[in-house]
């Protein structure tokens, strides 16, 4: 009985990683540190008088390794995120997304896919995004 | 008859799992910090740690060691304009939090940080009386 477990004891970690794996890409809500990811990258949007913000948390990027692409008001970032090589025996903790990732957002109707900007500063891809001009609040003159 | 108890029996715990992730929801925006993701390596020479932390910047990062405890506190800074309304939000607080005890092993007096885009890379070395050696044994 002993010598039997002595003998699958090595293949039990690896039965382990095995579900891991298995979570992290058929199950990735129940994959290791997933609780406090849920999506990734995180996305916080908001709307101006003339604009809508996009801000997405993606910390440790290549902006060049960024794609965001805007088809009529759907806003699509994809994206893989690699973390620093290190040796996986080292390693103790693991939380940290890595992979290949998308995002597709929704924006209002209203804005103009010709005015984008988007700029990559401490962490956070910020897209902004011009609403038509049609539908901005304008002053209107009253004549005389 | 068994049937309709069941759905009853089934409704009301869908109900009250409704309840609880609401008032989850609702403990969750009030506490308004996060718990950053974070990497933890270590070798024979240290430790290293990697902290994300998107939107904060050299001055609103805040690193202490207090006896063994680590602690990593960041203001969330986006630059938004200011008459932005915001009409979806993944994250609700402004600012992340997160302590690490810290081995005795390890020398906090010589940590190294780094923050490079929203990436804190913290490199922690093993004092040197604690890193393994090679003893030699000399003949006799």
């Amino acid at each position: 009985m002993i010598s039997n477990m002595m003998r699958f004891g090595p293949s039990i970690p690896a039965l382990f990683e095995g579900l891991d794996e298995v979570l992290s890409t058929d199950y990735p809500a129940f994959a290791p540190g997933a609780g406090r990811l849920r999506a990734y990258p995180q996305v916080n949007m908001g709307v101006t008088e003339n604009s809508v913000e996009i801000y997405l948390f993606a910390p440790g990027m290549d902006p060049a390794e960024l794609d965001v692409s805007l088809e009529k008001n759907l806003l699509s970032v994809t994206g893989e995120r690699k973390l620093e090589a290190v040796d996986e025996q080292a390693t103790v903790r693991r939380e940290r997304f890595a992979g290949k990732f998308k995002r597709v957002i929704t924006l209002p109707e209203d804005v103009d896919p010709g005015k984008t900007e988007a700029v990559y500063r401490d962490g956070v891809l910020h897209i902004s995004v011009a609403k038509r001009e049609e539908t901005q609040p304008r002053k209107i003159q009253i004549n005389a | 008859m068994t049937d309709n108890k069941m759905t009853t029996t089934d409704q009301a715990t869908a109900s009250n799992e409704m309840a609880q992730s609401a008032a989850a929801n609702a403990l969750r925006a009030q506490s308004l910090e996060l718990t950053p993701a974070a990497d933890i390596i270590e070798t024979d020479d240290g430790a290293t740690i990697y902290v994300d932390l998107p939107g904060v910047n050299h001055d609103t990062l805040d690193i202490n060691v207090d006896h063994d405890v680590l602690s990593i506190k960041g203001g969330v800074n986006l630059h938004t304009p200011k008459d932005l309304n915001p009409t979806y939000m993944d994250v609700h607080a402004g600012s992340y939090n997160r302590q690490f005890t810290l081995s005795a092993e390890l020398d906090s007096s010589k940590i190294d940080a780094k923050l490079k885009d929203g990436v804190l890379k913290l490199v922690i070395p093993r004092s040197e009386k604690h890193k393994p050696r090679k003893i030699e044994v000399k003949a006799a």
